[in-house]
């Protein structure tokens, strides 16, 4: 049963007692949501990506797809398609699974070009042409995607452009030794029942608008600007970030500063999540695997050399 | 020891004005303390310079390192002071101390290196009188004579300096790498730069010294200018000046309707703490 006022608070606790650790990824989906954006997630096979991305769908009274990308997927399987009616004569539109509150699209670097433009698409328009007619997505839409940064045969590399969908992208490691153990303990006897219906959809809509209203001194968003700029010509980075990385950024600083229920967004919060929002949209020099160099480490020398407000 | 040369990718930019290194004492006796203190002045408005590389201190005993980071309002002075005890007699060289970083005026990788230091260690009981130990005549003899010898050397080459002065343009400003740092005057403590920074805002509570009280107050818990309020909750463990710190946050970055409030608090919270 869906909470009448649920907080996103609910959701965040109904994660953790899902999922052991991985603190930031569960941070970044209950984000994406009040943020109203989509959420790149990459780790290793078993790391519970794709279990963070069902408790998030358990928990909010909508529709959930779960969508594995292969390489024989078509536009149409995910978008919908005409079939011919006999009895009436007629074309009639089915829809695909991207009609769903979340979408989990499992393991997006699997399916070819086509794929990914048409779910992208959707990503961004929030609505698809199917035949002659354009169809609004349900709202809220969220697209979780999961990603494997090993196993690379046989994937197609999403472009840039594309990845700059993804209003984040979070990185799911490896657990410490008690969070395995945990997980162990946990998950041993089987997988226990998901945290259903904590909130409902309404309350995820009511969320986004009112996060809207989260101040942001202009200080902030000076910051967050700066932190875009930094990306262009730092070192060992052949592209930096676009100006929607800094609209994410605020954006994700609201939500966070939402969540925790303050009415003001601060440079913490800028700070802490510009990894996530930079990390996608940059492109490497080739020197870097040269100098044996780590993107992530070239992400935190841009963001620490900006000072914070 | 010297450490490797820092890999290129983990070099920042820096503009570093100035390196230098000092002691306090370069003569002295077996187990007689002294410091040894390193300036670096950069324009950025950095929290840390890790790249910063002390001299190997050798046989002596190291009895403490405090390194300290102070905003300036063209950057950060770092101060790192080694507090050491020589352990037996000799004259010891300490290498400069240096930086690895990309020089920002050329963009290239570059290490900017401090002068060396020398300090001259006695045994215990070896007085460094001199010849002030010597029969009274013989002082009197060799005092007399340095001053006229001396006051004359001292007018010739005054002469020959005033002259060359006159006569040539004023020379460029000099590459400030490596420079010796400014005698400061007595030290300021963190609680004086509150004070003063809160006396300033409650004259005028606007947002300039609004920005100067939350710096000083960021400066007191140990965390310099571009630190965030989780790094400098995390560098104190005074909860007073957390609480302080807190409201600094909410006054500074605060809506417009509760900035007033804000303000408020933040005077209640500094006050507390310099109470």
């Amino acid at each position: 049963m869906a909470a009448l006022s649920g907080r996103p608070r609910d959701v965040l606790d109904a994660l953790h007692a899902t999922i052991v650790g991985q603190d930031e990824v569960v941070e970044a989906l209950v984000l994406g949501m009040i943020a109203g954006g989509h959420v790149l997630l990459e780790g290793a096979p078993g790391v519970a990506k794709t279990l963070a991305c069902r408790a998030l769908a358990a928990s909010i009274t909508g529709t959930f797809r779960r969508v594995q990308f292969t390489p024989d997927l078509l536009p149409s399987d995910i978008v919908g398609t005409r079939v011919f009616d006999q009895k009436s004569g007629e074309f009639a539109t089915v829809l695909g699974p991207l009609f769903a509150n979340v979408v989990l699209a499992d393991e997006i670097n699997r399916a070819p070009a086509k794929v990914q433009s048409a779910l992208l698409e959707g990503m961004q328009e929030r609505r698809v042409t199917i035949g002659p007619q354009t169809h609004d997505l349900p709202a809220p839409f969220v697209v979780l995607a999961t990603m494997n940064p090993f196993d690379t045969d046989g994937t197609y590399a999403l472009p840039l452009a594309q990845l700059d969908r993804f209003l984040a992208k979070v990185i799911v490691a490896f657990p410490s030794r008690d969070e395995e153990r945990a997980i162990v303990d946990r998950f041993g006897a089987g997988e226990p029942p998901l945290r259903s219906g904590v909130v409902s959809a309404a309350d995820v809509l009511r969320w986004q608008d009112e996060a809207h209203g989260v101040f942001v001194d202009a200080k902030l968003r000076d910051y967050a600007i700066d932190l875009v700029r930094a990306t262009r010509g730092a070192e060992l980075v052949a592209h930096g970030a676009s100006p929607r990385a800094a609209l994410a950024l605020v954006a994700l600083a609201r939500a966070r500063a939402y969540l925790y229920e303050r009415a003001f967004a601060t440079p913490d919060d800028v700070r802490d999540l510009a990894p996530a929002v930079f990390r996608h949209r940059i492109s490497y020099d080739d020197r870097i695997a040269i100098a044996g160099g780590d993107p992530e480490e070239v992400v935190r020398r841009i963001v620490a050399s900006v000072p914070a407000p | 020891m010297l450490a490797a040369p820092a890999p290129v990718l983990a070099l920042r930019k820096l503009h570093v004005d100035a390196l230098s290194m000092r002691a306090d004492r370069t003569r002295l006796q077996v187990g007689e303390v002294f410091h040894l203190a390193i300036h670096a002045r950069v324009r950025e408005p950095i929290v840390a310079l890790d790249e910063l590389v002390v001299p190997d201190v050798g046989t002596m005993q190291l009895l403490g390192d405090e390194r300290h980071v102070t905003s300036t309002p063209g950057g950060a002075d770092v101060v790192e002071t080694l507090t050491l005890e020589p352990t037996q007699s000799g004259t010891f060289t300490f290498a400069g101390a240096y930086v690895d970083a990309i020089d920002a005026r050329t963009g290239k990788p570059s290490r900017f290196s401090s002068n060396s230091v020398r300090v001259v260690v006695e045994k215990p009981g070896v007085t460094f009188d001199g010849p002030w130990t010597a029969s009274a005549s013989f002082v009197a003899t060799t005092v007399v004579g340095t001053i006229v010898v001396g006051g004359f050397i001292v007018l010739v080459i005054g002469g020959l300096l005033f002259a060359l002065v006159r006569a040539r343009p004023k020379p460029a400003p000099p590459n400030p790498v490596p420079q010796a740092p400014a005698s400061a005057g007595p030290p300021r403590t963190a609680r004086d730069e509150v004070a003063e920074a809160l006396r300033a805002f409650r004259a005028a509570p606007e947002h300039a010294s609004l920005m100067r009280l939350r710096t000083a107050l960021f400066a007191a818990a140990g965390a310099g200018p571009g630190a965030t309020l989780s790094d400098a909750t995390a560098a104190t463990q005074d909860e007073r000046l957390r609480a302080a710190l807190v409201a600094a946050e909410h006054a500074a970055f605060g809506p417009a309707a509760t900035r007033e409030r804000s303000a408020a608090e933040l005077v209640e919270e500094s006050e507390r703490w310099l109470r």
